[in-house]
């Protein structure tokens, strides 16, 4: 092997251990030599290359890593809230519209007879026909002449809707007329009864009106009164 | 099935455990030669610690693809190479010219003996293809085939490279020494 031959094959790299290096090394002195000046040079190199490390460099590394942990994680969690929101939400929108289904206010009108013994009227003025239409006018109906034995007219409740419950005292014994706004999720039974009671319905364009009374007694009276008398603004 | 999945979440906190040890170890292993790495290839070492930071932030998202640990130190030095480029892409779209750029030379500022500075300065003003496969010699004692896989040439171009990078610091080295022995003499 040449002299510059040798030369570049440990520029190249001083740690080789190539056969014919080290053998031409072997036989010749000066090649030695020069062998060991560069792996010195190359030991003062490496010296050279060691720049001091930021001494913080490491548990920066370390840091970075948990925070990027975190976010991810933070992203992550962002979907099951999301996730969990939504649940919340569908749940939300079925028990409003189970809560929104139709109303049958057939029970409540019974249910509201228990109380109807005890009720008497709120206001101290008489009921007459104009208090009874005063009151009537906010469902836009009137009646053209007054109802015999109305003792009590008072808005009522019947679940969530606000309805008028009359009280009158007829020859079949104390009975109800219920005046219900006509309303989208509401649902009026034709017929409805319990144990004690009986309701029938009447249908009309702007309202519908119950009229419950006792499980005995004869509605077609007041119900034909009722129909006769009232009346609804278009 | 409650105790299953208690076991379940217990092997992933495990595995999370794990694979912290398994960064952390790869971190204290491997940080010093790899900013120095980047200082050498960068020259600065500010951007030098940045291009470490993002290195390693890439390597712990997909520590999971690392399955050899020899391998550890060529699959960093991969990352680094990428995002040192990805520096350069980034450079070039915020169309600034890079030769309008004073890029502060930080390895004169290194600190050493007179000696080591000396060397510093003359490592520094290798250029970059030279330069390179020589650091990844030196630093991480890599033989002419992994730095030929490393940096995708072939060994033997890779070996002039190394050749000329010794001759040339050599030539400067000897050129000083001329110098400094006629202002002496």
């Amino acid at each position: 092997m040449d002299e510059l031959e040798f030369r570049r094959r440990i520029y190249a790299d001083p740690e080789t251990t190539d056969s014919d290096v080290v053998e031409a090394a072997k036989e010749d002195e000066s090649k030695r030599s020069f062998w060991n000046e560069q792996k010195q040079f190359d030991k003062q190199l490496k010296q050279a290359l060691k720049v001091d490390v930021t001494e913080d460099l490491a548990s920066k590394l370390i840091w970075q890593q948990s925070a990027d942990e975190f976010t991810r994680y933070k992203r992550r969690s962002r979907w099951y809230l999301a996730m969990a929101a939504s649940v919340a939400f569908t749940v939300g929108i079925g028990l409003t519209m189970w809560y929104h289904q139709p109303l049958s206010l057939g029970g409540q009108a019974l249910a509201h007879m228990q109380y109807a013994e005890m009720e008497h009227a709120h206001s101290l003025l008489p009921v007459d026909l104009n208090m009874v239409n005063a009151k009537l006018a906010s469902f836009g109906g009137s009646f053209s002449e007054m109802l015999d034995g109305v003792e009590v007219a008072n808005y009522c409740h019947l679940s969530t809707v606000r309805s008028l419950h009359l009280i009158v005292n007829t020859p079949q014994g104390k009975m109800s007329v219920f005046v219900v706004p006509e309303r989208g999720d509401i649902r009026v039974p034709s017929e409805f009864k319990d144990s004690q009671y009986r309701g029938e319905s009447i249908k009309m364009k702007r309202a519908n009106i119950m009229i419950v009374g006792d499980k005995d007694a004869d509605l077609s009276g007041i119900k034909k009164a009722v129909s006769e008398r009232i009346q609804f603004s278009a | 099935m409650l105790g299953r999945n208690k076991s379940d979440s217990g092997q992933v906190l495990s595995g999370m455990k794990a694979k912290h040890q398994r960064y952390e170890a790869l971190v204290k292993a491997f940080h010093a030669d790899i900013y120095r790495y980047a200082f050498w290839l960068i020259k600065d070492q500010s951007i030098a610690e940045d291009v470490v930071q993002e290195t390693f932030l890439r390597a712990w998202r997909s520590l999971d693809a690392l399955n050899d640990e020899k391998a550890a130190k060529s699959w960093l030095i991969t990352i680094l190479r990428r995002e040192n480029a990805r520096r350069f892409e980034r450079k070039q779209l915020d169309t600034v010219d890079i030769d309008d750029c004073h890029i502060q030379d930080d390895t004169q500022h290194a600190d050493g003996d007179l000696k080591d500075r000396e060397l510093q300065r003359l490592l520094g003003g290798l250029s970059l293809e030279y330069r390179e496969p020589l650091i990844l010699q030196l630093l991480f004692g890599f033989s002419g085939e992994e730095i030929a896989n490393q940096l995708g040439l072939n060994k033997n171009t890779v070996m002039t490279r190394l050749f000329r990078a010794r001759n040339q610091l050599k030539e400067a080295l000897e050129k000083q020494n001329e110098q400094r022995g006629r202002v002496n003499g």
